[in-house]
């Protein structure tokens, strides 16, 4: 049970981060790789600003804001100065790793163990039952994610939102309808960064402390939920295992949470079969390739049968 | 919303699945399982402590009757592999053994590595908690964080080593005293006491450098100290920071054309490519001193030392006591090593045409008379 | 309505591969018109459209879309005005959504893409009628992603979304050329019937002589960056497929093809 609850923690703080990799990447066809910075930032901040005394909701929302900050520091690197994009990702999450350590005070390590967060505060013991208690976290975390989902589900409904998608899918569109395509990316890499600091902020406040070091491969996790929620549980590709198990199909968000779970799940699991860390970037990136490949042939089997 | 609901079912019933899976396969694969698994026959009742009464009646069948002692599993997380945090892993087992707690016969160790990635290091330490661990050990500081962060949640005592400052870490209160259940072994360096050698050794040097990297803590403090500390021994400290790897070489040009000497502290950027910085002061005839044992055998000349496995001994100690139950990890403050060990490299001093002092070398922990590469 | 005055363009300036393609380049389109463009590849007919639009800098020369000089507005803010169909059926819609988010998009288009509902639902059946008006079906499936459509369905829904809110000036670059013969030609009637229901000024670019001939209320053919023949009105409408042929055979032998 508590491994259960634990990957479901881990896979719901991910999942905030994947919901961003999910637009640049799938929606905006952008390799952003500056998320590898900005999940610490949203730490490193959150950590500085809960040791100052700000309420740690609030870090959230801030935290947010930091990372739209160097989202849109990505969008205008590679839109008004030309860069491209994997580039403008790597120079954005270069300078960023020494910002961050600026942001915790010059320090690669920022305990925040005694400061009240979200998932520790004299509210939640004075109203919390014991008997809910060793759920608590988990639900807080589902109720972050489940809101951050449904804002992004209707915010891909909204004029903007059309726009975004249109904007991934041909620009030229975009510009035949009078909007800047540029702005458009530097929005959607915004809120993309915005959610992968949000994750790094709840982060943080979920293992009590800052570490330079947790941003490494965040873009990896990213993507792997991503590609095993996308490939796995939606009908992007004729017919998806969930839809032929359920009959019915998924929304893309949806299916990113659902990804970052399997991910964390099978992190869990091959690190209780005795698996090395070491080992651990090899596997995934065998498993990315997989899914991948096994989700091309089914695509060239629909269409050999359409 | 429906739609949604549904599929994070199905996740949790995935997730629940396939850890199912896992649960039967991980028990036999786990390091300690070499030898075949002692049936652990405790009676509750006989158990002092009773949280760690819950946990072995939750993790034991009860099917022989009498036993002289009960077992335990426990987890150790290692942050990174290096020389020094695996020999606090080996001294940490050693401990325990002479305590009576023997891997194979009565402890079943589960041990993992995170490879320097803080990450994965918090998703061992939930692994650790879901298999019900007696205790957690957390070898080096982001590692004992992510151990104290989960442990406390679990109610799992945590034990950790290799930690320079538990204080700055926020897991042990200003007087030294644990800020929860844990505890642990401080790796603090004996500043004064390398000092010190130098000064016996070097009687005609005036300046150390100090290469560190600028964000790690640990070195920070060490600075702070050797700079407080050097002008009693009439040294002066001249020190330069890197960022990754990648500087070290131009650090260590810029640092050489100052020095006199030069001695190192922990810092894992740094010590990572200690061979770099050796191969450079040798060829300038500028002697290099380490801060352990596996800094002399590469090459370093001498060192006033932490002995790693003495202080993954004394922390094993510790685990037992906690284990047995006689103390609570939160009733015992974190302990240091005071007594530095030296360790002299008599190929190098050759190379330099040193010779170390006779006081030195009759008072020496090892002699090394090569260099290993 | 719009005019380009001595435009001139370079290729590859400063390079040994330096092109000239248009120099003095001069060209005046009234209000009302309907100018269809032939020429040869290379002509500079794209390139054409390019300057209008923007997506390609002039070297000199000013650019007046009405009163306004447009020559250094950005190509997005032109394209307010302008309607433009690609050749390429697939540069028009988004295939990833779905053909009411796409009918959407369009009816948006010179309003402010903020935060309110990205489909109105009242203006459903109003999408709905105009899909019927295009005879395809496609009214029937306004929840089916567009990348599954045909080419000519996508180039009728281009052309559809290009012209749904009110622009001044409507661009075809080759829009039938990607087409089969049979739906080439009901694309091109239904321009026509769009063109005159909304009395758009309209430049066609096409390869297709006889579409050259029997629409549009002018005729220009373009060689090596400058227009050869240019006729509106009756001049226009006395000018037969024959004349323009001869006249493209012509120009090829002057260039030694």
């Amino acid at each position: 049970m508590t491994l259960i609850l634990g990957i479901l923690e881990e896979g719901f703080i991910y999942a905030v981060m994947a919901l961003g990799v999910y637009i640049t990447y799938k929606i905006l066809d952008f390799p952003d790789l500056s998320v590898d910075s900005t999940f610490p930032l949203g730490a490193a901040f959150t950590a500085s600003a809960i040791l100052a005394g700000v309420h740690p909701a609030l870090t959230l929302f801030l935290s947010f804001l930091a990372g739209a900050l160097a989202g849109c520091v990505t969008g205008f690197i590679h839109v008004k100065l030309k860069v491209r994009d994997l580039l403008s990702g790597i120079i954005v999450m270069t300078g960023l790793y020494s910002l961050n350590l600026r942001i915790a005070g010059g320090r690669a390590n920022v305990p925040i163990f005694t400061q009240e967060t979200i998932f520790e505060n004299r509210f939640l013991t004075d109203h919390i039952p014991e008997t809910v208690s060793p759920y608590t976290v988990v639900i807080i975390l589902f109720i972050i994610a489940m809101i951050c989902k449904i804002l992004l589900d209707l915010y891909l409904n909204t004029r903007s939102g059309y726009l975004l998608r249109a904007v991934g899918d041909n620009e030229s569109l975009v510009t035949s309808l009078a909007k800047d395509k540029g702005m458009v990316k530097i929005v959607g890499l915004a809120i993309a960064n915005g959610f992968a600091a949000l994750a790094g902020s709840i982060y943080c406040q979920h293992k009590g402390f800052f570490e330079i070091s947790v941003g490494t491969g965040t873009i990896v996790i990213g993507l792997a939920s991503v590609i095993i929620g996308i490939q796995l549980l939606t009908p992007e590709n004729g017919t998806s295992l969930f839809s032929r198990l359920f009959k019915k199909e998924l929304r893309p968000t949806t299916a990113v949470i659902a990804g970052s779970i399997i991910y964390k799940a099978c992190i869990s699991i091959a690190i209780s079969m005795g698996m090395e860390a070491n080992d651990l970037k090899l596997i995934t990136s065998i498993l990315f390739l997989i899914i991948l490949v096994v989700s091309t042939e089914r695509r060239k089997k629909v269409k050999a049968h359409a | 919303m429906k739609k949604t609901m549904k599929t994070l079912i199905l996740a949790a019933m995935a997730v629940s699945l396939l850890t199912g899976c896992s649960g039967t396969s991980g028990s036999g694969q786990t390091e300690g399982s070499k030898a075949p698994e002692t049936v652990s026959a405790n009676t509750p009742e006989a158990d002092g402590t009773s949280a760690q009464a819950d946990e072995s009646q939750a993790s034991s069948d009860n099917t022989a009757d009498v036993a002289d002692d009960k077992s335990y599993t426990i987890g150790i997380g290692q942050f990174a592999s290096h020389g020094s945090l695996d020999n606090c892993r080996e001294g940490f087992l050693q401990g325990l053994a002479e305590e009576g707690i023997v891997e194979g016969q009565n402890l079943t160790v589960l041990y993992e590595n995170s490879q320097a990635d803080g990450g994965i290091a918090s998703q061992i330490v939930t692994n650790f908690a879901s298999q019900k661990v007696d205790l957690i050990c957390g070898i080096a500081t982001p590692m004992a964080q992510s151990a104290y962060g989960i442990g406390r949640k679990q109610n799992i005592p945590v034990i950790y080593t290799a930690v320079t400052d538990p204080v700055a870490a926020e897991l042990a209160n200003e007087d030294g005293t644990p800020v929860g259940e844990i505890t642990g072994t401080s790796d603090k360096l004996p500043v004064t006491q390398q000092l010190q050698m130098i000064r016996t050794m070097l009687p005609d040097a005036k300046v150390i450098g100090i290469m560190f990297t600028t964000s790690e803590v640990n070195s920070l403090s060490a600075i702070e100290e050797y700079k407080a500390a050097a002008g009693d021994y009439g040294f002066e400290i001249v020190d330069i920071g890197i960022s990754t790897t990648a500087d070290v070489p131009l650090a260590a040009d810029s640092l050489l054309e100052k020095v006199d000497c030069v001695t190192n502290l922990t810092d894992n950027t740094v010590v990572a490519s200690l061979p770099v910085i050796l191969d450079k002061a040798a060829k300038k005839n500028i002697p290099v001193f380490g801060s352990e044992i596996e800094q002399v055998k590469i090459g370093c000349l001498a060192a006033m030392g932490l002995d790693y496995i003495d202080l993954g001994k004394q922390t094993g100690r510790m685990a037992a006591a906690v284990l047995k139950g006689e103390k609570k990890a939160s009733e015992m403050s974190f302990e240091i090593i005071e007594e530095a060990a030296f360790y002299g490299n008599t190929k190098v001093a050759e190379n330099l045409g040193i010779t170390i002092p006779e006081d030195l070398t009759s008072s020496a922990k090892e002699l090394f008379t090569e260099i290993s590469q | 309505m719009l005019k380009l005055n001595s435009i001139n363009k370079y290729y590859n300036t400063g390079t040994v591969n330096e092109m000239c393609l248009f120099q003095d380049f001069n060209l005046s389109i009234q209000e009302g018109q309907f100018v269809s463009v032939v020429g040869s590849n290379g002509s500079g007919k794209t390139s054409m459209l390019n300057i209008i639009c923007g997506s390609i800098p002039v070297d000199s020369g000013t650019i007046y879309m009405g009163d306004e000089n447009i020559t250094n507005m950005p190509e997005f803010k032109r394209l307010r005005r302008i309607g433009r169909v690609y050749q390429n059926p697939a540069m028009g819609t988004c295939p990833h959504m779905t053909i009411l988010e796409n009918m959407a998009l369009a009816d948006n288009k010179g309003k402010s893409f903020n935060l309110r509902p990205g489909t109105n639902k009242k203006r459903i059946d109003f999408y709905r009628e105009n899909l019927k008006s295009l005879g395809l079906g496609l009214e029937d499936k306004l929840h089916v992603k567009v990348g599954v459509l045909s080419g000519g369905q996508r180039q009728a829904m281009a052309l559809l979304m290009s012209t749904m809110t009110p622009i001044e000036f409507l661009i075809l670059d080759e829009h039938t050329a990607a087409l089969d013969p049979k739906t080439a030609e009901v694309i091109m009637e239904l321009t026509d019937k769009v063109v005159k229901e909304k009395k758009l000024t309209t430049i066609m670019v096409t390869h297709n002589l006889r579409y050259a001939v029997e629409y549009g209320s002018r005729l220009i053919m373009m060689h090596q960056g400058q227009s050869v023949v240019d006729a509106a009105g009756d001049k226009k409408a006395a000018i037969k497929i024959d004349d323009l042929l001869s006249r493209f055979n012509a120009i090829s032998i002057e260039c030694g093809n």
